[in-house]
Protein backbone atom coordinates (compact mmCIF):
# COMPACT_ATOMS: atom_id res chain seq x y z
CA UNK A 1 0.00 0.00 0.00
CA UNK A 2 1.22 3.76 -0.96
CA UNK A 3 1.34 6.55 1.52
CA UNK A 4 0.60 9.06 -0.81
CA UNK A 5 -0.17 8.55 -4.12
CA UNK A 6 2.47 10.50 -6.28
CA UNK A 7 5.42 8.17 -7.43
CA UNK A 8 9.15 8.44 -6.88
CA UNK A 9 11.03 8.76 -10.59
CA UNK A 10 12.24 11.43 -13.05
CA UNK A 11 9.32 11.68 -16.08
CA UNK A 12 8.84 14.53 -18.04
CA UNK A 13 5.45 14.77 -15.67
CA UNK A 14 7.76 14.78 -12.84
CA UNK A 15 10.13 17.58 -14.02
CA UNK A 16 6.91 19.61 -15.15
CA UNK A 17 6.14 22.48 -12.44
CA UNK A 18 2.55 21.87 -10.91
CA UNK A 19 0.89 24.71 -12.08
CA UNK A 20 1.88 23.64 -15.64
CA UNK A 21 0.35 20.37 -15.28
CA UNK A 22 -3.24 21.79 -13.61
CA UNK A 23 -2.84 24.45 -16.36
CA UNK A 24 -2.37 21.61 -18.90
CA UNK A 25 -5.44 19.22 -17.65
CA UNK A 26 -7.95 21.84 -17.07
CA UNK A 27 -7.32 22.93 -21.00
CA UNK A 28 -7.07 19.23 -22.26
CA UNK A 29 -10.64 18.82 -20.27
CA UNK A 30 -11.99 21.41 -22.09
CA UNK A 31 -10.81 21.01 -25.21
CA UNK A 32 -11.96 17.08 -25.21
CA UNK A 33 -15.48 18.38 -24.33
CA UNK A 34 -15.13 20.03 -27.47
CA UNK A 35 -14.60 17.76 -29.90
CA UNK A 36 -16.69 14.61 -30.35
CA UNK A 37 -14.50 13.45 -32.94
CA UNK A 38 -13.18 9.79 -33.03
CA UNK A 39 -10.56 10.42 -34.96
CA UNK A 40 -8.95 13.04 -32.34
CA UNK A 41 -10.47 11.76 -29.16
CA UNK A 42 -8.95 7.76 -30.04
CA UNK A 43 -5.61 9.15 -29.81
CA UNK A 44 -5.78 11.27 -27.49
CA UNK A 45 -6.67 8.36 -25.09
CA UNK A 46 -3.55 6.33 -25.97
CA UNK A 47 -1.76 9.16 -25.77
CA UNK A 48 -3.26 9.84 -22.07
CA UNK A 49 -2.59 6.09 -21.26
CA UNK A 50 1.31 5.94 -22.47
CA UNK A 51 1.67 8.99 -21.06
CA UNK A 52 0.51 7.76 -17.87
CA UNK A 53 2.19 4.55 -17.57
CA UNK A 54 5.37 6.83 -18.60
CA UNK A 55 5.44 8.21 -14.98
CA UNK A 56 7.03 4.36 -14.05
CA UNK A 57 3.92 3.13 -11.89
CA UNK A 58 3.55 -0.31 -14.06
CA UNK A 59 0.77 -1.62 -15.67
CA UNK A 60 -1.08 -3.37 -12.24
CA UNK A 61 -0.69 -0.57 -9.88
CA UNK A 62 -2.01 1.96 -12.86
CA UNK A 63 -5.24 0.26 -13.21
CA UNK A 64 -5.72 -0.85 -9.91
CA UNK A 65 -5.91 3.36 -9.19
CA UNK A 66 -7.99 4.29 -12.06
CA UNK A 67 -10.43 0.88 -12.09
CA UNK A 68 -13.01 2.09 -10.29
CA UNK A 69 -13.63 5.17 -12.25
CA UNK A 70 -13.14 3.30 -15.35
CA UNK A 71 -16.07 0.91 -14.31
CA UNK A 72 -18.12 4.20 -13.91
CA UNK A 73 -17.25 5.61 -17.31
CA UNK A 74 -17.98 2.42 -18.86
CA UNK A 75 -21.64 2.91 -17.28
CA UNK A 76 -22.47 6.19 -18.74
CA UNK A 77 -20.77 4.96 -22.23
CA UNK A 78 -22.78 1.89 -21.84
CA UNK A 79 -25.92 4.11 -21.05
CA UNK A 80 -25.27 6.45 -23.99
CA UNK A 81 -25.23 3.08 -26.08
CA UNK A 82 -28.66 2.50 -25.19
CA UNK A 83 -30.50 5.75 -25.51
CA UNK A 84 -27.91 7.81 -28.40
CA UNK A 85 -25.37 5.61 -30.67
CA UNK A 86 -22.49 3.52 -30.88
CA UNK A 87 -20.55 6.88 -31.97
CA UNK A 88 -21.47 9.04 -29.00
CA UNK A 89 -21.19 5.81 -26.14
CA UNK A 90 -17.47 5.67 -27.47
CA UNK A 91 -17.03 9.36 -28.02
CA UNK A 92 -17.80 9.87 -24.16
CA UNK A 93 -15.46 6.60 -23.26
CA UNK A 94 -12.50 7.96 -25.00
CA UNK A 95 -13.59 11.14 -23.65
CA UNK A 96 -13.94 10.59 -19.63
CA UNK A 97 -11.02 8.05 -20.31
CA UNK A 98 -8.54 10.14 -21.33
CA UNK A 99 -9.13 12.49 -18.59
CA UNK A 100 -8.98 10.23 -15.78
CA UNK A 101 -5.51 8.76 -17.15
CA UNK A 102 -4.63 12.32 -17.70
CA UNK A 103 -5.93 13.09 -14.30
CA UNK A 104 -4.20 10.02 -12.78
CA UNK A 105 -0.70 11.01 -14.49
CA UNK A 106 -0.54 14.71 -12.69
CA UNK A 107 -1.47 12.77 -9.21
CA UNK A 108 1.13 10.14 -9.33
CA UNK A 109 3.83 12.61 -10.61
CA UNK A 110 3.30 15.84 -7.83
CA UNK A 111 4.15 14.88 -3.97
CA UNK A 112 1.61 16.14 -2.02
CA UNK A 113 3.51 19.01 -0.31
CA UNK A 114 4.08 20.74 -3.99
CA UNK A 115 0.08 20.26 -4.47
CA UNK A 116 -0.56 22.02 -1.32
CA UNK A 117 2.15 24.82 -1.72
CA UNK A 118 0.48 25.73 -5.40
CA UNK A 119 -3.63 25.12 -3.47
CA UNK A 120 -2.38 27.72 -1.14
CA UNK A 121 -0.83 29.88 -3.81
CA UNK A 122 -3.23 29.76 -5.76
CA UNK A 123 -6.50 30.62 -3.59
CA UNK A 124 -4.58 32.93 -1.42
CA UNK A 125 -6.18 36.28 -3.06
CA UNK A 126 -8.91 34.97 -2.54
CA UNK A 127 -8.38 35.28 1.17
CA UNK A 128 -8.62 39.17 0.71
CA UNK A 129 -12.23 38.76 0.54
CA UNK A 130 -12.72 36.73 3.47
CA UNK A 131 -13.92 33.50 1.18
CA UNK A 132 -11.41 30.97 2.20
CA UNK A 133 -8.55 30.39 4.34
CA UNK A 134 -6.53 29.10 1.41
CA UNK A 135 -3.51 27.14 4.08
CA UNK A 136 -6.81 25.61 5.84
CA UNK A 137 -7.85 24.15 2.27
CA UNK A 138 -4.59 23.12 0.86
CA UNK A 139 -3.79 20.84 4.31
CA UNK A 140 -7.40 19.36 3.73
CA UNK A 141 -6.58 18.58 0.31
CA UNK A 142 -2.91 17.49 1.47
CA UNK A 143 -4.76 15.16 4.38
CA UNK A 144 -6.89 13.87 1.78
CA UNK A 145 -4.36 12.45 -0.33
CA UNK A 146 -2.02 11.44 2.60
CA UNK A 147 -4.68 9.28 4.42
CA UNK A 148 -7.22 7.68 1.94
CA UNK A 149 -4.34 4.98 1.03
CA UNK A 150 -4.10 4.66 5.30
CA UNK A 151 -7.67 4.04 5.15
CA UNK A 152 -7.31 1.53 2.38
CA UNK A 153 -5.31 -0.29 4.39
CA UNK A 154 -6.87 0.01 7.69
CA UNK A 155 -9.73 -1.36 5.69
CA UNK A 156 -7.50 -4.62 5.02
CA UNK A 157 -6.61 -4.69 8.59
CA UNK A 158 -10.32 -5.37 9.32
CA UNK A 159 -10.98 -7.93 6.92
CA UNK A 160 -8.02 -9.45 7.69
CA UNK A 161 -8.68 -9.87 11.25
CA UNK A 162 -12.62 -11.10 10.49
CA UNK A 163 -10.63 -13.90 8.10
CA UNK A 164 -8.15 -14.85 11.00
CA UNK A 165 -11.59 -15.33 13.79
CA UNK A 166 -13.08 -17.48 10.53
CA UNK A 167 -16.07 -14.60 9.92
CA UNK A 168 -16.87 -13.66 6.47
CA UNK A 169 -15.90 -10.18 5.02
CA UNK A 170 -19.31 -8.36 5.28
CA UNK A 171 -19.78 -4.75 4.15
CA UNK A 172 -21.61 -3.84 7.44
CA UNK A 173 -19.08 -5.72 9.54
CA UNK A 174 -15.87 -4.07 8.13
CA UNK A 175 -17.66 -0.65 7.14
CA UNK A 176 -18.73 -0.02 10.95
CA UNK A 177 -15.54 -0.56 12.53
CA UNK A 178 -13.55 1.12 9.75
CA UNK A 179 -16.28 4.52 10.07
CA UNK A 180 -15.38 4.47 13.96
CA UNK A 181 -11.88 3.83 13.96
CA UNK A 182 -11.34 6.73 11.06
CA UNK A 183 -12.97 8.60 12.89
CA UNK A 184 -11.21 8.41 16.19
CA UNK A 185 -8.02 8.56 13.84
CA UNK A 186 -9.34 11.67 12.44
CA UNK A 187 -9.48 12.93 16.31
CA UNK A 188 -6.15 12.55 17.09
CA UNK A 189 -4.81 13.30 13.53
CA UNK A 190 -6.53 17.08 14.20
CA UNK A 191 -4.75 16.91 17.55
CA UNK A 192 -1.27 16.65 16.29
CA UNK A 193 -2.17 19.36 13.89
CA UNK A 194 -2.87 21.33 16.74
CA UNK A 195 0.05 20.67 18.17
CA UNK A 196 2.31 21.21 15.65
CA UNK A 197 1.19 24.84 15.76
CA UNK A 198 -1.00 24.76 12.00
CA UNK A 199 -3.61 27.32 13.34
CA UNK A 200 -1.50 30.53 14.86
CA UNK A 201 -3.25 32.92 14.98
CA UNK B 1 11.08 27.07 31.93
CA UNK B 2 8.44 26.75 34.46
CA UNK B 3 5.40 24.42 34.29
CA UNK B 4 2.83 25.29 36.90
CA UNK B 5 -0.39 24.59 37.69
CA UNK B 6 -2.80 26.04 39.92
CA UNK B 7 -5.60 23.95 41.09
CA UNK B 8 -6.14 22.81 37.47
CA UNK B 9 -8.73 20.61 37.21
CA UNK B 10 -10.63 18.78 33.84
CA UNK B 11 -13.99 16.85 33.87
CA UNK B 12 -15.56 15.39 31.03
CA UNK B 13 -18.88 14.83 30.79
CA UNK B 14 -19.70 15.22 34.82
CA UNK B 15 -16.85 12.81 35.40
CA UNK B 16 -13.68 14.23 36.74
CA UNK B 17 -10.15 12.74 34.62
CA UNK B 18 -8.11 15.44 36.89
CA UNK B 19 -8.80 16.50 40.01
CA UNK B 20 -7.14 19.53 41.34
CA UNK B 21 -3.43 19.47 40.74
CA UNK B 22 -1.81 22.70 42.06
CA UNK B 23 2.05 21.80 41.07
CA UNK B 24 5.12 23.66 39.94
CA UNK B 25 7.26 21.57 37.17
CA UNK B 26 11.07 23.49 37.00
CA UNK B 27 13.37 19.98 36.49
CA UNK B 28 14.87 18.97 33.21
CA UNK B 29 13.68 15.73 32.92
CA UNK B 30 10.20 14.84 34.43
CA UNK B 31 8.70 11.36 34.20
CA UNK B 32 4.99 10.90 34.35
CA UNK B 33 3.71 6.90 35.36
CA UNK B 34 0.38 5.76 36.55
CA UNK B 35 -2.06 3.14 35.30
CA UNK B 36 -4.09 3.50 32.20
CA UNK B 37 -6.73 5.78 32.72
CA UNK B 38 -4.90 7.77 36.02
CA UNK B 39 -5.18 11.12 34.57
CA UNK B 40 -1.68 10.95 32.93
CA UNK B 41 -1.90 11.70 29.42
CA UNK B 42 -4.26 14.65 30.23
CA UNK B 43 -2.39 16.74 32.86
CA UNK B 44 0.21 16.74 29.74
CA UNK B 45 -2.12 17.50 27.59
CA UNK B 46 -3.34 20.48 29.17
CA UNK B 47 0.87 21.82 28.80
CA UNK B 48 0.63 22.49 25.64
CA UNK B 49 -3.62 23.43 25.64
CA UNK B 50 -4.38 20.20 24.04
CA UNK B 51 -6.65 19.79 26.84
CA UNK B 52 -8.14 22.74 28.63
CA UNK B 53 -8.41 23.15 32.35
CA UNK B 54 -12.02 23.23 33.38
CA UNK B 55 -11.62 25.07 36.47
CA UNK B 56 -8.13 26.57 37.60
CA UNK B 57 -5.23 27.64 35.52
CA UNK B 58 -2.17 26.11 33.72
CA UNK B 59 0.92 28.16 32.99
CA UNK B 60 4.03 27.19 30.63
CA UNK B 61 6.93 29.96 31.10
CA UNK B 62 4.27 31.98 32.15
CA UNK B 63 2.18 32.20 29.43
CA UNK B 64 -1.37 31.00 30.02
CA UNK B 65 -2.28 27.84 28.24
CA UNK B 66 -5.59 29.09 27.10
CA UNK B 67 -5.22 33.19 27.86
CA UNK B 68 -2.53 32.71 25.79
CA UNK B 69 -2.99 29.57 23.75
CA UNK B 70 -0.95 30.36 20.34
CA UNK B 71 2.50 31.23 22.37
CA UNK B 72 1.77 29.06 24.94
CA UNK B 73 2.16 25.95 22.21
CA UNK B 74 5.03 27.46 20.58
CA UNK B 75 6.90 26.88 23.65
CA UNK B 76 5.88 22.69 23.80
CA UNK B 77 6.46 19.90 21.08
CA UNK B 78 4.51 17.51 21.95
CA UNK B 79 4.95 13.71 20.40
CA UNK B 80 1.88 11.29 20.19
CA UNK B 81 1.95 7.47 21.32
CA UNK B 82 1.45 6.50 17.43
CA UNK B 83 3.63 9.31 15.92
CA UNK B 84 2.70 8.10 12.44
CA UNK B 85 -0.32 9.45 13.52
CA UNK B 86 1.25 13.01 13.48
CA UNK B 87 3.47 12.74 9.86
CA UNK B 88 0.81 15.30 7.67
CA UNK B 89 3.54 14.83 4.70
CA UNK B 90 4.38 11.28 3.38
CA UNK B 91 8.11 12.38 3.10
CA UNK B 92 10.09 12.76 6.00
CA UNK B 93 12.14 16.07 4.69
CA UNK B 94 8.78 17.05 3.74
CA UNK B 95 7.15 16.83 6.95
CA UNK B 96 9.72 18.47 9.20
CA UNK B 97 9.53 21.14 6.53
CA UNK B 98 5.45 21.01 7.07
CA UNK B 99 6.03 22.98 10.54
CA UNK B 100 8.22 25.69 9.37
CA UNK B 101 6.04 26.45 6.53
CA UNK B 102 3.16 27.08 9.27
CA UNK B 103 5.27 29.86 10.60
CA UNK B 104 5.79 31.56 7.47
CA UNK B 105 10.11 30.96 7.40
CA UNK B 106 11.56 31.45 3.77
CA UNK B 107 12.11 28.79 1.47
CA UNK B 108 15.73 28.41 2.39
CA UNK B 109 15.96 28.89 6.04
CA UNK B 110 13.42 26.47 5.62
CA UNK B 111 15.80 24.10 4.12
CA UNK B 112 18.35 24.85 6.20
CA UNK B 113 16.89 24.09 9.22
CA UNK B 114 15.97 20.86 8.18
CA UNK B 115 19.29 19.67 7.06
CA UNK B 116 20.16 21.06 10.55
CA UNK B 117 17.55 19.03 12.24
CA UNK B 118 17.94 15.53 10.26
CA UNK B 119 21.62 16.02 11.17
CA UNK B 120 21.38 16.90 14.29
CA UNK B 121 19.81 13.19 14.51
CA UNK B 122 21.72 11.37 12.12
CA UNK B 123 18.51 10.66 10.19
CA UNK B 124 19.61 12.68 7.31
CA UNK B 125 19.66 9.39 4.86
CA UNK B 126 16.50 9.19 5.60
CA UNK B 127 15.61 12.37 4.38
CA UNK B 128 13.82 11.57 0.96
CA UNK B 129 11.53 8.46 2.51
CA UNK B 130 8.35 7.75 2.84
CA UNK B 131 7.34 7.83 6.78
CA UNK B 132 5.68 4.64 6.87
CA UNK B 133 8.88 2.95 5.29
CA UNK B 134 10.46 3.82 8.95
CA UNK B 135 11.24 1.91 11.37
CA UNK B 136 9.54 2.32 15.14
CA UNK B 137 12.58 3.63 16.12
CA UNK B 138 13.43 6.25 12.91
CA UNK B 139 9.79 7.27 12.91
CA UNK B 140 10.30 8.30 16.51
CA UNK B 141 13.23 10.18 15.88
CA UNK B 142 11.55 11.43 12.66
CA UNK B 143 8.49 12.84 14.87
CA UNK B 144 11.12 14.23 17.52
CA UNK B 145 13.53 16.47 14.56
CA UNK B 146 9.66 17.65 13.47
CA UNK B 147 8.69 19.15 16.46
CA UNK B 148 12.14 20.32 17.82
CA UNK B 149 12.62 21.95 14.54
CA UNK B 150 10.55 24.76 15.38
CA UNK B 151 12.58 25.40 18.43
CA UNK B 152 10.32 24.67 21.82
CA UNK B 153 11.55 25.03 24.95
CA UNK B 154 9.97 21.78 26.21
CA UNK B 155 9.35 18.47 24.69
CA UNK B 156 6.54 15.90 25.92
CA UNK B 157 6.36 12.70 24.77
CA UNK B 158 3.52 10.23 25.34
CA UNK B 159 5.09 6.97 26.37
CA UNK B 160 7.91 7.21 23.05
CA UNK B 161 9.09 3.41 23.71
CA UNK B 162 5.71 1.72 23.87
CA UNK B 163 6.03 -0.83 21.11
CA UNK B 164 9.47 -0.58 20.44
CA UNK B 165 12.23 -3.50 20.27
CA UNK B 166 15.23 -3.33 22.47
CA UNK B 167 17.51 -2.20 20.11
CA UNK B 168 15.14 0.84 19.28
CA UNK B 169 14.40 1.71 22.74
CA UNK B 170 18.05 2.00 23.37
CA UNK B 171 18.06 4.31 20.36
CA UNK B 172 15.31 6.44 21.98
CA UNK B 173 16.35 6.53 25.64
CA UNK B 174 20.26 7.74 24.23
CA UNK B 175 18.03 10.26 22.21
CA UNK B 176 15.85 11.58 24.58
CA UNK B 177 19.21 11.39 27.69
CA UNK B 178 20.80 13.55 24.77
CA UNK B 179 18.30 16.35 24.32
CA UNK B 180 19.44 19.89 25.84
CA UNK B 181 15.65 20.28 25.79
CA UNK B 182 13.28 20.47 28.84
CA UNK B 183 12.00 17.00 28.82
CA UNK B 184 8.81 15.40 30.33
CA UNK B 185 8.36 11.74 29.40
CA UNK B 186 4.29 9.79 30.13
CA UNK B 187 5.90 5.90 29.99
CA UNK B 188 5.22 2.59 31.79
CA UNK B 189 8.55 1.91 30.73
CA UNK B 190 10.61 2.57 33.89
CA UNK B 191 13.78 2.02 32.91
CA UNK B 192 13.37 4.91 30.53
CA UNK B 193 13.04 7.27 33.99
CA UNK B 194 15.62 5.83 36.35
CA UNK B 195 17.74 8.53 35.69
CA UNK B 196 15.16 11.50 35.81
CA UNK B 197 15.10 14.54 38.10
CA UNK B 198 11.56 13.94 39.19
CA UNK B 199 8.55 11.78 38.53
CA UNK B 200 5.30 12.22 39.28
CA UNK B 201 2.90 9.24 39.58
CA UNK B 202 -1.00 9.60 38.58
CA UNK B 203 -4.07 7.24 40.25
CA UNK B 204 -7.26 7.79 39.65
CA UNK B 205 -6.97 11.50 38.34
CA UNK B 206 -5.19 12.33 41.73
CA UNK B 207 -1.11 13.10 41.88
CA UNK B 208 -0.22 10.11 44.20
CA UNK B 209 3.36 10.70 44.30
CA UNK B 210 5.76 13.39 43.56
CA UNK B 211 9.78 13.07 44.26
CA UNK B 212 13.17 11.35 43.07
CA UNK B 213 12.58 8.20 40.72
CA UNK B 214 13.46 5.65 43.41
CA UNK B 215 10.50 6.14 45.44
CA UNK B 216 8.03 7.56 43.10
CA UNK B 217 8.42 3.78 40.97
CA UNK B 218 8.28 2.37 44.27
CA UNK B 219 4.81 3.83 44.83
CA UNK B 220 3.96 3.12 41.38
CA UNK B 221 4.73 -0.95 41.74
CA UNK B 222 2.63 -0.37 45.19
CA UNK B 223 -0.60 0.80 43.49
CA UNK B 224 -0.14 -1.60 40.15
CA UNK B 225 0.00 -4.48 42.76
CA UNK B 226 -3.02 -3.49 44.69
Amino acid sequence: MLNGLDIEGDSLLHRMPVRGKLIALFVAAIGLFLTAELRLLVPALVLSAALYLSTGIGAGEAFRRVRFVLFTVLLVAGANYLFHSLHEALAVFCRLSTLVLLAAAVTATTGISAFMDEITRLLTPLERFGFVRAADVSLAVGLVIRFVPEIFARYGEIADAHKARGLPVRPLTTLVPLIILTLKDADTIAMAIDARGFRRH
Amino acid sequence: MDIVFSAATVTYAGRVALHPLTLTLTERRIGVVGLNGSGKTTMARMINGLVKPTAGTVTVGGLDTVADEVAARGKTGFIFQNPQHQMILPILAEDIAFGLKNRKLGKAEIAEKTEAVLARFGISHLARRRVHELSGGETQLGAIASVLVTGPDLLILDEPTNQLDLKNRALIERTIAGLPEQVLVITHDLALIESFDRVLVFHEGRLAADSRPEEAIRTYREIATC
